[in-house]
């Protein structure tokens, strides 16, 4: 990763500089951009209103709210996972749950908690695929809710008993005499320590320890002491008759833990391009293990800290698909809330296709490794599908031809046919979408008329922190182009932001 | 002069929109007109992901060390399709059958690497790669695809998937590789509107994706913005292909479908020489009878098949397939009747220009690693074998050094 020349490389960081809280200054103020930055990693981007809020409340106020919650966000979440419990036994292909989660994403009033749950989903990376039941699936969801902000050592001790992942591993085949090393080997490698810091004698001897450990029949946790090997293993230099819960109590004694899991959490949060030296994640690392793995406490010094305000965080990750969608639905869609008198539901339905064409089928990810990410998300196939539901969401399009999850009449339109004609199309002009739908309803909330203001405020809500500047012009242009009035403006206006949604800026988060 | 591989590159990298506008219809022609060559080499590469049970894909049947390793997996000799007097297929291969009877299947057995890794991820970067020590962030077939001259116009590499790029293919010519999920259309969506609105939209998306950036190469938004370039051309590129009136026909997404549009895409005279599929759901730990049987039954067939419809085309001389996984599995089966990760596994090499025959000695079972097969030959020999001989590029320049051919994987003279 190149910087420009007067940014410190991370080697000349000073770590415990980096991690101090940001305080801004006359000259590096809190603004749209950085608010935006931290929405977009601690939730998932944020709505026009949520910019507004979070520059009176400042950094700390806007964290404080991320990391606790809306007042409601309990109850809210308690009801949602209620309603889902009842989704996931109807369910019988996903789609239930994916909306679900979706729809929780956007509504539970508590964005960060369900950012880590997909963290932590994508780090247990567990799939339906295997698994074949959706409410197990959505019970192992619940539990890495749960679990999101607490402290690690529960959390890795409740999803080893987790019938999901039981499943998916392969628990019930690990036996007494007959190990299935399924499972102690993701243990090490993907949950808590990292290639490298374990052998393959540790990967066998922990199998050994877990034997016995099983889901049953309800779908909870069963131990079977005649399947469980009693004898004595010698696990990662400690010797014992160690059982599964011993084996998590060791892994998490190794110095390798914090360091793997921070890594990870900076690569989410912070920088996913750069490999940090280990100097610079030893505070942090130091601090999770003296807090008995605090997550919360790790997320908030992280997402507080000068460096997470700098050039090294900013723009340094790319969009995950759901992140991309959920993004682009919460600033289209304006304040999207129920509450709103326009309000219109979202079609999910639309939203999961969207997103399993893009590469993140939520609850199956491609392996227990999890979604690779990164530059991987985008080939030309998943940017294709980006661009197409941008176009579909700006223009009010989306979902129109899903069925169930219409928000536009399509009188007099067949999309099927338009699917099967050659490009381009030639059809009559799209619809007006609803104004909960509607980007361009900006030209009237801010009282918009002239393409360089128009621009500018597009800009300003949809990547703040600027874009390079021919980008700007060209836009400009386009909107101004045979100078459009009325409906023909407001179409003008979609089309921008469609634009505005593919460029290279708004993909990174 | 720049040579069009430049040309291309430097097209691709996007430094202004009127090349690019007056690049994609040439690109559009140059696709096409490959069929003219018709003579270029094709390699199709197959991923088979999670670690394919080698033992009881090529199965040394007449081994009594094998049906003690594999008490309730192991086949019979009565199952397999019998190569020789050692060694036959898992009864799933019969749709490989008749291309091993026409001299078209070459079985190389024992292929591995030094130290091999058991983790999935870091095995399947190692063959990706090529690259055991794990410096190097690109793909043999990508760079490959840099060593030698083809007609692809802007599409070095076709990938037919619904997952990310695979590691092999990193690094490829001129845009990269070009990925096509085969259950959605390869269409730039624009809604309703006239023409001109759309064509005013496509120029402006594509503006944006080729506006300067000051920042330099490496730099997230110069990546994501050479993506989305390529992304825009080629939609054009395959437009014709994909979507047009004359398209090559597609009905699903299995591995049979998406071979078939490859055979479709080769009979058109597309120029592209590497394509690449995978198939899942190798990672056989428990009750591996039946997936694997099911697994291994796609695939033959599906192979089969592809050649048919390549022979039926005239094509089929110029197409060589090649298989492979990450890793074998344990010698012996655990308890759950599944396989746990192991080392050393074979492959196949497919096609009319192979000289059929099993390639290599089946490791001995009597002389294990650790419970797994030992390798004896590098699978990078293989891979430069391909790249010399078959794809005709430098493979030590691919490779970073020279591996020995196997001489029994090139060309009938």
């Amino acid at each position: 990763m190149t910087m420009p020349l007067s940014i410190p490389t991370l080697d000349q960081l000073d770590p415990s500089e980096a991690w101090a809280p940001w305080q801004p200054t006359a000259g590096a103020p809190w603004n749209r951009k950085w608010a935006a930055h931290l929405y977009r990693r601690a939730a998932f981007g944020p709505s026009r209103a949520d910019l507004i809020e979070a520059e009176r409340l400042g950094p700390q106020g806007t964290l404080d709210l991320l990391l606790g919650g809306r007042p409601n966000a309990e109850d809210m979440t308690a009801t949602l996972v209620d309603v889902g419990d009842v989704a996931a036994a109807a369910d019988d292909n996903g789609e239930q749950i994916r909306g679900w989660w979706l729809y929780a994403m956007l509504h539970s009033g508590h964005p960060l908690r369900e950012k880590l749950t997909l963290f932590w989903h994508d780090h247990f990376a567990t799939s339906l695929d295997k698994v074949q039941s959706p409410p197990l699936m959505f019970r192992q969801n619940s539990l890495l809710r749960s679990h999101a902000l607490g402290r690690f050592e529960p959390l890795l001790q409740a999803i080893s008993r987790d019938a999901a992942m039981m499943i998916w591993l392969d628990a019930s085949r690990n036996l007494k005499g007959k190990p299935n090393e399924n499972y102690a080997r993701e243990l090490m490698e993907l949950f808590s320590l990292g290639v490298g810091h374990y052998n393959e004698q540790d990967v066998r001897e922990a199998a050994r320890a877990f034997t016995g450990w099983r889901p049953d029949e309800a779908g909870g946790f069963a131990f079977d002491p005649r399947l469980h090997d009693e004898g004595t293993k010698s696990i990662l230099g400690q010797t014992g008759r160690w059982d599964g819960g011993d084996v998590i109590r060791i892994v998490l004694e190794q110095p390798a833990a914090a360091r793997f899991l921070v890594r990870k959490l900076y690569r989410f949060l912070v920088n996913e391009q750069a490999v940090p030296p280990d100097a610079l994640l030893e505070p942090l690392c130091a601090s999770f293990r003296t807090t008995s793995y605090d997550i919360a406490a790790l997320v908030r010094t992280i997402l507080a800290s000068r460096h997470f305000y700098s050039a090294h965080a900013f723009r340094q990750r790319i969009k995950g698909p759901v992140e991309y969608v959920l993004g682009a639905v919460r600033l289209v869609y304006g304040s999207y809330g129920e509450e709103e008198a326009d309000y219109r539901p979202l079609p999910q339905r639309a939203l999961v296709a969207r997103l399993n064409a893009m590469g993140q089928c939520l609850f199956a990810p491609p392996n227990v490794k999890g979604w690779p990410g990164g530059p991987s998300w985008l080939n030309t196939s998943t940017m294709l599908e980006r661009s197409n539901f941008a176009g579909a969401l700006a223009m009010g399009l989306l979902g129109a031809d899903s069925p169930g999850g219409s928000n536009v009449a399509p009188e007099g339109r067949d999309r099927s046919d338009l699917r099967q004609s050659g490009f381009p199309v030639d059809t009559s002009e799209d619809p007006v979408p609803p104004l909960a739908f509607d980007p361009a309803r900006l030209l009237e909330d801010e009282g918009l008329s002239r393409p360089e203001e128009i621009v500018s405020t597009l800009l300003d809500l949809y990547v703040p922190g600027g874009v390079r500047p021919a980008l700007q012009a060209r836009l400009t242009a386009f909107v101004a182009d045979g100078a459009p009035t009325g409906q023909a403006l407001s179409r003008r206006v979609r089309e921008a932001v469609h634009a505005i949604l593919t460029t290279a800026e708004y993909q990174l988060a | 002069m720049w040579n069009r591989r430049q040309f291309l590159t430097r097209t691709l990298k996007g430094a202004s929109l009127v090349a690019l506008n007056a690049i994609v219809p040439q690109f559009v022609s140059r696709t096409a007109q490959a069929a003219a060559a018709d003579k270029d080499t094709i390699l199709v590469v197959l991923e088979m992901a999670g670690g394919n049970d080698g033992l009881n894909t090529v199965v040394p049947y007449a081994d009594d060390l094998y049906h003690k390793a594999r008490p309730t997996l192991r086949q019979v000799e009565k199952r397999v399709i019998r190569l020789d007097d050692h060694v036959g297929l898992h009864p799933g291969l019969r749709g490989l059958q008749s291309m091993w009877d026409q001299g078209q299947l070459a079985v190389v057995q024992g292929v591995g690497y030094p130290n091999p890794q058991r983790s999935h991820f870091e095995s399947m970067d190692i063959w990706q790669s090529a690259d055991p020590r794990r410096t190097l962030k690109t793909g043999w077939l990508g760079r490959a695809t840099t060593e030698f001259d083809h007609n692809s116009g802007g599409v070095p590499i076709l990938h037919l998937g619904t997952a990310s790029l695979p590691l092999a293919l990193a690094g490829a010519a001129g845009g990269g590789a070009v990925t096509v999920n085969q259950a959605n259309p390869f269409r730039l969506e624009l809604g309703g509107g006239k023409v001109e609105q759309h064509k005013a939209r496509r120029e402006l998306l594509e503006a944006l994706a080729t506006a300067p950036s000051e920042a330099s190469e490496g730099d997230l938004v110069s990546f994501v913005q050479r993506r989305q370039l390529q992304t825009l051309t080629a939609v054009e590129q395959l437009r014709e292909l994909l979507d047009g009136p004359n398209a090559v026909p597609r009905q699903g997404s299995g591995l049979s479908q998406r071979l078939q549009l490859i055979a479709g895409l080769i009979a058109k005279g597309f120029g592209t020489r590497i394509f690449y599929v995978s198939l899942g759901g190798f990672d056989t730990h428990a009750a591996q009878g039946p997936a694997h049987e099911t697994l291994l039954d796609d695939l033959s067939n599906a192979v089969g098949a592809f050649f048919r419809t390549l022979k039926a085309n005239g094509h089929d001389h110029r197409v060589r397939l090649l298989t492979f996984s990450e890793f074998g599995r344990r010698v012996k089966e655990n308890d759950s009747r599944g396989t746990d990760h192991g080392a050393g596994s074979c492959l196949f090499v497919a096609g009319p220009s192979v000289k059929g025959g099993v390639v290599g000695k089946h490791p001995s079972l009597a002389d294990l690693d650790e419970g797994d097969l030992k390798f004896h030959t590098d699978f990078r020999s293989v891979y430069a074998t391909l790249l010399d001989d078959w794809l005709g590029c430098d493979s030590k320049a691919v490779l970073g050094a020279t591996w020995n051919p196997l001489k029994e994987l090139e060309r009938r003279s």
